[in-house]
């Protein structure tokens, strides 16, 4: 395992304002890595930064071992780029656009193109101007994938997709990962990236916070869960159970929080008789906040 | 037309370049027309001596316009060649870098294994071809009308003056190519360009009639343009140079800038 994407104290600040700071990311070679944090956290600034769009106030970035200013170019020959809002070419239907995509970079295999197009259910013979934004967004998730590069970045990719069309998209990444590739994914959306990525890093205010593993993180993850009894129970009879927390008895209902195996709450319970079982499965975003005790909390 | 950024430039200017050569054409063939009932009044060249300053806002300061040189000069190459060459070239050259970059697709064509200088060349390029296919055109045009209504008129003396009327087209395309390619802006590309370009004109218009200040002139693009008379003596190699080199310099300037700025998202 190598570092494709690596920056180093990577800062970048507009009219004063710092949008990201010293940040310092190790993306390693076959993973699907998930950016992670709210609009605005310097998400797309970071990754515009990696692609030479802009240039970093201090510090530097590599990707696949080059530097992102001096060897633009031939990394972007092994990488493809997904914006966050898709702007193509209005006036060209979708097989002209990817027909020119396909000619700067040296060709590609049609019947893959067609292959994704079907899959994506996406109509490449219409003019892009007439099309949704979210049909847009399939000619754009097209042809990011129609190269098969060594690198795909994402910015937020499956913003306009409909729900089957995210579960199409997550299988194309699987198939990616599956092949050794590399994946670099923005978003919002904290399911999103548990659902694809094996590694998850937090930006928040242009700070990257936290770089955790998505199976460590789900260990971690605390279970609400809520037991109602036939009859009322005593609080004592789940104190100090291990991995058990926060718990509260009200007559018959027990709420409490689990982290890790189960099993010693359920053989405390199982010497009541069980009536209903409540569970809530927690999302890694709340698990990211009590961790990292940010009081922020943000929808999902 | 969609091998690489040149061609793909190009494919984008063929409808303006399809409408804008035939308005040019037109435009031109028709001026050409009058020239016979305009060479039947000498009168007309006395009256128009009589105006210094008009004639030269109007008509380039050529005062006979019996003669088919003098006629096409004033009538022709002195305002409208100059104007419509100007305004599809600024058109061309602030849409290349800053209207890709205004519509947003500057990203995507940038994450392509190119380079930032490729595709301002490429660019430049396109812009430079769409102006020489609109020189053709004028060209034409200017021969078939003196074909139609028997002007003696040397072809190349009309090639020399239609190139310089490209010369000057391009300067200003690439001045409006490096505002853009310097501020991501079309608008304030168009607006300097155009604003630069009308001062130039008058300049080289109204300049020359103080006498203090005579040389003034020369500060001017369209002084390079047309004061040598290229369509009686042919283009002039200084004054041709002039604007070949402004449009070297503001390519160099379009280059640096665009290379070392951050892309408007």
């Amino acid at each position: 395992m190598s570092a494709i994407i690596q920056t180093h104290d990577l800062s970048k600040s507009y009219n004063g304002h710092l949008a990201v700071s010293n940040v310092n990311l190790e993306v390693q070679e076959g993973e699907v890595f998930g950016y992670l944090g709210p609009n605005g956290a310097g998400k797309t600034t970071t990754i515009r930064t990696l692609l030479d769009f802009i240039r970093p106030t201090s510090g530097s970035a590599s990707i696949f071992g080059l530097d992102s200013r001096a060897n633009s170019r031939e990394i972007k020959r092994r990488l493809a780029y997904l914006p966050g809002d898709i702007m193509l070419y209005e006036k060209l239907t979708g097989r002209e656009a990817l027909t020119y995509t396909a000619n700067l970079r040296g060709g590609v295999d049609w019947r893959f193109v067609a292959d994704l197009a079907e899959r994506l259910e996406c109509d490449l013979t219409r003019e892009i101007r007439s099309l949704s934004r979210g049909n847009k967004q399939k000619v754009g998730l097209v042809k990011a994938f129609m190269t098969k590069p060594e690198l795909l970045i994402m910015d937020e990719p499956s913003t306009g997709l409909d729900p089957l069309m995210q579960q199409e998209f997550y299988r194309l990444i699987e198939e990616v990962k599956a092949e050794g590739r590399t994946v670099f994914i923005s978003s919002h959306n904290m399911p999103e990236v548990e659902r694809v990525c094996n590694r998850v890093g937090i930006i928040r205010r242009g700070v990257l916070v936290a770089v955790e593993d998505v199976a460590a993180l789900r260990e971690r993850a605390l279970h609400e869960l809520e037991f109602h009894f036939a009859a009322p129970v005593a609080t004592a009879d789940f104190a100090n159970l291990p991995g058990v927390s926060d718990v509260t008895v009200e007559d018959d209902v027990l709420r409490c929080r689990v982290m890790g195996k189960p099993d010693a709450l359920i053989k405390a319970v199982a010497r009541h008789e069980v009536v209903k079982l409540v569970s809530r499965e927690p999302h890694l975003e709340d698990v990211f906040l009590s961790y990292y005790g940010e009081g922020e909390s943000h929808a999902t | 037309m969609l091998r690489n950024v040149f061609l793909k430039s190009l494919r984008d200017q063929r409808r303006s370049l399809t409408y804008w050569g035939i308005g040019f054409s037109a435009l031109t063939i028709i001026t050409v027309l009058f020239y016979p009932f305009m060479s039947d009044v000498p009168e007309l060249s006395e009256l128009l001596e009589q105006n210094e300053a008009l004639v030269r806002v109007f008509g380039g300061g050529f005062t006979d316009l019996t003669s088919p040189e003098g006629y096409l000069n004033s009538q022709l190459y002195s305002l409208l060649v100059p104007i419509l060459f100007l305004i599809f070239a600024i058109a061309q050259g602030s849409g290349a870098i800053a209207g890709e970059e205004e519509r947003g697709t500057l990203d995507i064509l940038l994450s392509n294994p190119t380079t930032r200088l490729q595709v301002l060349l490429q660019k430049f390029a396109a812009m430079v071809t769409g102006i020489l296919m609109l020189g053709l055109v004028l060209w034409a045009s200017v021969l078939i009308g003196a074909a139609i209504v028997d002007m003696d008129l040397s072809i190349v003396r009309a090639a020399e003056a239609t190139l310089s009327g490209m010369f000057l087209g391009t300067a200003f395309g690439t001045l409006a190519l490096a505002l853009g390619s310097a501020t991501g802006k079309r608008g304030l590309s168009i607006a300097v360009a155009g604003a630069v370009a009308i001062a130039a004109y008058f300049i080289n218009a109204l300049v020359p009639l103080v006498e203090a200040i005579e040389k003034g002139a020369m500060v001017s693009p369209f002084y390079y343009y047309i004061e040598a008379d290229p369509l009686s003596n042919g283009l002039y190699p200084a004054h041709a140079a002039a604007l070949v080199g402004m449009s070297i310099v503001l390519v160099a300037i379009a280059v640096f800038t665009f290379e070392r700025r951050d892309l408007a998202v």
